[in-house]
């Protein structure tokens, strides 16, 4: 228990409970904005569709310790004039307190180029798991996050724990080496 | 032009924000200041200059860089100014719970605490008995500052740094700070407007749970047990270190931390939640609002 100060005695102000508002989504990046910024060089990002087979599905867990989101994960190569410079490869994170779209930048041998976050949603308590509530950030991924601008608001106190981002490249690197890598 | 982007830095998601001529370059500037002030102040990181000091300063005095300097000279005007509630020499103790890897380095139970560090002329820094220093309290708020720094130097109008609660920010608009609600991180608080300044919260609702039991890297150096905290605090600093560093001693004794704050020309508010939904707001302050600084 903390001990107490004169000034902790007596509240200088209460906040009122209807005041006090559930934290919003935020939107950094769309898809295109991210590509472009990662890959300032690249002249066109080829969709590189993986179907991960059952027996890939268990080597890429197997590989990096963590289960996999997608059966399909959105992955994108990138081309500089007919090169394959490096590969994009978005992946979602659920923690207990947020929900974060990130994409990882491999360049052409697999190593990672930058680690961007695309949007952060904060989970609230059991909507979390209500589809209908996650349904309302469907489409808001490729809106302009410029859209921030207009609302801009500090918070102080989120310390999350990047751990699930951490858990989530080691898939993504898992996945380029059992199969982007394989050609 | 604003840009705002985020990426995963010192554990934690960090959050830049500019407005200004050249906006997208800048915030990739300060990302790379967070990112290398990231790689030297690092625990979790075997190579880090940090873990270099951990490992060798107790055999022999390890020199370092400008930015581990200017930090562990703060770390040791706290510590002394607090009487120890702020020790960066915990970290032995945060290993021994399993909250810090151990690269190996001493986690055997060292005695010493923050005056068996010692800085020594030339930038050197010695152990007078094995320590295990973890910056955690207080580089993530440095790192902050130099971000945010940086974004001033690249002629931004506005800009805004908040890794994981320590934010500081500068501009021409007045916004909203807002602060998790103690017992429900997922609601915000409105707790003042600002334009300027530096701010860092700590509290107990994101600590990491073993088998259930929330394990609060907030050590208590007078007894070498985690303080659990029910309550958050938020200090409003000149500086984002100061601002990271002060939450530590107003959660562990407010009544010894409200001279330092004074002293530092800091202001703290400890939020706790009501039954009834609302939040009681306390000030260190309470006695003078400054102007500049307006409840909404």
């Amino acid at each position: 228990m903390m001990p107490l100060a004169p000034w902790h005695l007596v509240p200088a102000l209460i906040v009122p409970a209807a005041l006090i508002a559930p934290a919003h989504a935020a939107q950094y990046l769309s898809t295109e904005q991210a590509q472009k910024s990662l890959f300032p060089e690249a002249t066109a990002f080829v969709p590189h569709p993986v179907m991960l087979s059952d027996s890939q599905r268990a080597a890429v867990e197997k590989a990096s310790g963590v289960r996999l989101r997608f059966v399909r994960p959105p992955v994108w190569r990138a081309e500089a004039n007919g090169r394959t410079v490096g590969w994009y490869v978005q992946d979602e994170v659920y923690g207990k307190h947020e929900f974060i779209t990130y994409v990882v930048a491999l360049d052409a041998a697999g190593a990672v180029r930058a680690l961007e976050i695309l949007d952060y949603r904060e989970t609230h308590g059991d909507q979390v798991r209500n589809a209908a509530w996650r349904a309302q950030f469907t489409g808001k991924r490729h809106g302009d996050p410029l859209k921030l601008d207009e609302d801009i608001q500090n918070i102080s106190g989120a310390t999350l724990s990047c751990k699930h981002i951490a858990e989530g490249v080691r898939r993504v690197l898992a996945i380029h080496q059992n199969i982007l890598a394989t050609p | 032009m604003t840009v705002v982007r985020a990426r995963p830095h010192l554990g934690t998601l960090v959050e830049i924000g500019a407005r200004g001529p050249g906006a997208a370059e800048a915030v990739d500037a300060a990302f790379t200041a967070v990112a290398r002030i990231h790689r030297l102040m690092s625990v979790h990181e075997a190579d880090s200059e940090l873990s270099r000091v951990n490992r060798s300063a107790a055999a022999l005095p390890v020199a370092v860089g400008d930015d581990s300097w200017v930090v562990l000279k703060a770390a040791q005007a706290l510590a002394e100014e607090s009487g120890g509630l702020f020790d960066i020499s915990v970290g032995a103790r945060l290993a021994t719970l399993g909250l810090l890897p151990d690269h190996g380095a001493p986690p055997a139970p060292t005695l010493g605490d923050w005056r068996d560090l010692q800085l020594l002329p030339g930038r050197r820094v010695a152990f007078a008995r094995p320590l295990y220093l973890d910056l955690g309290g207080i580089a993530k708020g440095y790192a902050v500052d130099i971000a945010l720094q940086s974004l001033r130097d690249a002629g931004m109008t506005q800009a805004w740094v908040n890794a994981g609660g320590d934010l500081a920010r500068f501009g021409t608009e007045q916004v909203t700070l807002q602060v998790r609600h103690p017992a429900d991180p997922a609601r915000l608080v409105p707790l003042l407007s600002w334009r300027i300044g530096a701010a860092a919260t700590s509290a107990g609702y994101y600590a990491p749970q073993r088998n259930g039991v929330p394990q609060s890297p907030l050590i208590d150096p007078r007894t070498g047990r985690p303080q659990i905290l029910d309550r958050s605090i938020t200090v409003l600093a000149p500086t984002t270190l100061l601002a990271d560093a002060l939450t530590k001693i107003v959660a562990l004794d407010p009544a010894r931390a409200t001279p330092l704050l004074s002293a530092h020309g800091a202001r703290a508010f400890i939020l706790e939640g009501r039954p009834d939904g609302d939040v009681a707001v306390f000030d260190s302050a309470s006695a003078c609002l400054p102007e500049e600084v307006s409840h909404v």
